[in-house]
């Protein structure tokens, strides 16, 4: 079931870079998430009510539905549909992206160790680079609110193949710091969309010498 | 003793009041208490230093000292916000904001220093990253979204990688419970701690963190968001800020010291440290505003920490001398600038010129700031970085020292001449006399500063002293 899970995760990582409709990345969040929170539940046995609840606020609640509800609101406010400014063209992107998984599954074996889950960690560090890359070749900034939270979903799966488990208190914290974080992002986002005209990149030079 | 659980709950009613009333006393009722409450906790934890509050926090030397500095330059900053808030804030609405955002970021920052806990300095990191962003975009132009933009998302893509790295170094000392990611635990259990995971973990914590620090990898979002933000959010954002994202790497650093993984932690300290140089003497270049020359000047000093710190024990005291010094000068510094931005009406170089004969005495505050930051005599930064060079000496890196001596010598010029420009340089045709605003009691708390650098760097007190001795006993 684990693999199962993890291979549809891993594809809805190439999916990322095979559609160009805002939309469909919304919906690839939502089933991010969604997924996350069932590899947690199969995995974390031994777990304790709170942490359960946590994980359900950290994946379905949050990464499920408030995030990608607050992004459709965003891409409706300014007009998001299509958003073709990615720098590559989708056939070099997806062999990339098979190549950082690839490299992931080299790299996870080279660290090896008894402490982490190698599926796990294989599947994080793909997604964390994809996340990356998914930020470097998009110009809008929508794109790379996306990329970010692409980001932060490694993060939690990593989390899950060092077995991490932080205290309740110290989790709830890091789970409110990420979701202001994600929202106020979406608000300037937002923000210069209104005051640029457009959600590109090019366009924030003003600062620079 | 929960001691900073009742300050941060005082600090959240501090800053909810100066959000929800406005009424110009009472903000600077609440800024002169808030500022004797965190002298308060800094005298508290002076006195109860080695010891715990709660299990989350501990009163460390390097903490008091730090939050020391905190205290020093929170009066002055709060003091020339009243000017900032005078000259450029328009309602009393948004002046309440700027006082709840000074008030959230340095209750953060005492977080940061006290705080025992990897994940907890990660979660105030991250609070003092949405502050700032809010702080400069404070007078909503163009110029600062864009800036806060840059700085809200580098930032946080930033704190998420610093997050990886703190899942890495969790792997062994995990039990969820309170201790387990204490950084007390995490010396404890250092030597058992996977050699691998310990680098990855210090990679991407110092890359993450770099934005904060002030250096390299991350530093262009910073740098952008010191041209914008205002002078007195540049006050703390390049001093204090930085202490807090400095105190993240080097307790990590002091964790890995205990491991045979040292030397090459040392290494990259030392790469980030030469390449922060590089890009400094490189981008002073090009530097047309004076913030953002002095934001690259704090890339410099930061550069030289990494440095001396790189150099093992040895640099350690040098190293923690020049943070002191950097933190009170830059102050100063920018302090300073909102002078300067005040009298010209611009924040451009080329707008100035002719400051000495114009406004005399300021001048003569700013040949003293430019003299103390860029480590001439009688600046006490000129001991820290002689004490750095000595290190160097010492442990026989003799091309590093003239490599580091030539980029100086560049940043140091290429300093001078642009301050040339304000000083004596000629005044543009659009300068309006009437326009230029001048505060005699404003170049006070930069002498103040500057002074109390050359006071600590020739004469140092015994307990100053004792403090930073007491920081390299953590090795």
């Amino acid at each position: 079931m684990n693999l199962i899970l993890l291979i549809i995760l891993m594809a809805s990582l190439v999916y990322f870079f095979l559609t160009e409709r805002t939309s469909n990345y919304v919906k690839i969040l939502t089933l991010q998430g969604t997924l996350l929170f069932a590899i947690a539940l199969i995995n974390l046995i031994d777990i304790s009510t709170l942490a359960l609840i946590l994980i359900l606020l950290e994946t379905i609640i949050i990464k499920a539905i408030i995030v990608p509800q607050f992004l459709n609101q965003l891409r409706r406010t300014n007009n998001l549909r299509r958003v073709a400014q990615s720098q590559v063209a989708v056939f070099y992107s997806i062999i990339l992206i098979v190549s950082i998984i690839i490299i992931s599954f080299f790299a996870a074996y080279y660290v090896k160790n008894q402490y982490i889950q190698l599926s796990f960690f294989t599947v994080s560090i793909s997604t964390v680079l994809g996340g990356i890359y998914f930020i470097i070749i998009h110009k809008n900034l929508f794109n790379h609110i996306v990329g970010f939270l692409i980001i932060e979903n490694g993060a939690f799966l990593l989390s899950l193949a060092v077995g991490g488990e932080f205290p309740f208190l110290v989790s709830m914290a890091v789970l409110i710091d990420i979701l202001m974080a994600v929202l106020i992002i979406g608000v300037f986002v937002n923000k210069i969309g209104s005051t640029f005209g457009d959600m590109s990149i090019s366009s924030l030079n003003k600062i620079k010498d | 003793m929960m001691i900073i659980l009742y300050f941060l709950i005082v600090s959240a009613v501090f800053a909810s009041l100066s959000f929800f009333i406005k009424n110009k006393i009472l903000h600077i009722i609440i800024a002169v208490f808030y500022s004797f409450m965190q002298i308060g906790l800094t005298i508290y934890a002076y006195l109860n230093i080695n010891n715990f509050d709660s299990v989350y926090f501990k009163f460390d030397s390097l903490s008091i000292l730090l939050n020391g500095l905190l205290n020093i330059i929170l009066i002055p900053v709060l003091f020339h916000s009243k000017y900032y808030i005078e000259r450029h804030v328009a309602t009393i609405k948004n002046r309440g904001r700027f006082i709840t955002m000074i008030i959230i970021l340095s209750s953060a920052l005492s977080s940061i220093y006290f705080t025992d806990n990897v994940v907890l300095v990660w979660v105030c990191l991250e609070i003092t990253t949405i502050c700032v962003t809010f702080l400069i975009y404070h007078e909503r132009y163009i110029a600062a979204l864009e800036a806060a933009w840059k700085y809200l998302f580098i930032s946080s893509f930033g704190i998420t990688i610093a997050f990886l790295g703190i899942l890495f170094l969790s792997v062994q000392g995990n039990n969820a419970n309170e201790v387990s990611l204490s950084f007390t635990h995490l010396n404890s259990i250092a030597h058992n701690i996977d050699p691998l995971f310990l680098k990855i973990a210090f990679l991407l914590l110092i890359t993450g963190y770099s934005i904060k620090i002030n250096v390299f990898p991350l530093y262009a979002a910073t740098i952008d968001a010191k041209t914008t933000a205002p002078f007195a959010v540049n006050a703390i954002t390049s001093t204090a800020l930085i202490n807090g994202g400095f105190i993240a790497v080097f307790r990590i650093y002091a964790i890995i010291s205990k491991t045979d993984s040292f030397k090459w932690v040392q290494n990259i300290l030392f790469i980030v440290g030469i390449i922060s140089l590089f890009i400094v003497s490189i981008q002073l270049f090009k530097v047309r505003r004076f913030k953002r020359m002095f934001a690259f000047s704090s890339m410099e000093h930061l550069a030289l920490i990494f440095i001396a710190i790189s150099l093992g024990k040895i640099g350690l005291y040098a190293a923690m001398l020049h943070l002191v010094f950097h933190t009170l000068s830059k102050t100063g510094v920018f302090l300073h600038f909102g002078q300067i931005r005040a009298f010209f009406q611009s924040a451009w170089i080329k707008d100035t010129g002719d400051y000495f004969k114009k406004n005399g005495f300021s001048a003569l505050v700013y040949i003293f700031s430019i003299l103390t930051i860029t480590a001439i005599p009688p600046s006490g930064m000129f001991v820290s970085e002689f004490l750095i060079f000595k290190a160097l000496f010492e442990t026989k890196q003799y091309i590093t020292a003239v490599l580091i001596i030539i980029l100086l010598t560049i940043i140091v010029y290429l300093i001078f001449k642009h301050s040339m420009q304000l000083l004596f340089g000629k005044l543009p045709e659009n300068f309006k006399q009437e326009n230029a605003i001048v505060s005699k009691f404003e170049p006070v708390s930069q002498i103040f500063l500057f002074s109390l650098v050359i006071y600590l760097a020739y004469f140092p007190p015994e307990f100053f002293t004792e403090l930073i001795k007491s920081v390299l006993q953590i090795f």
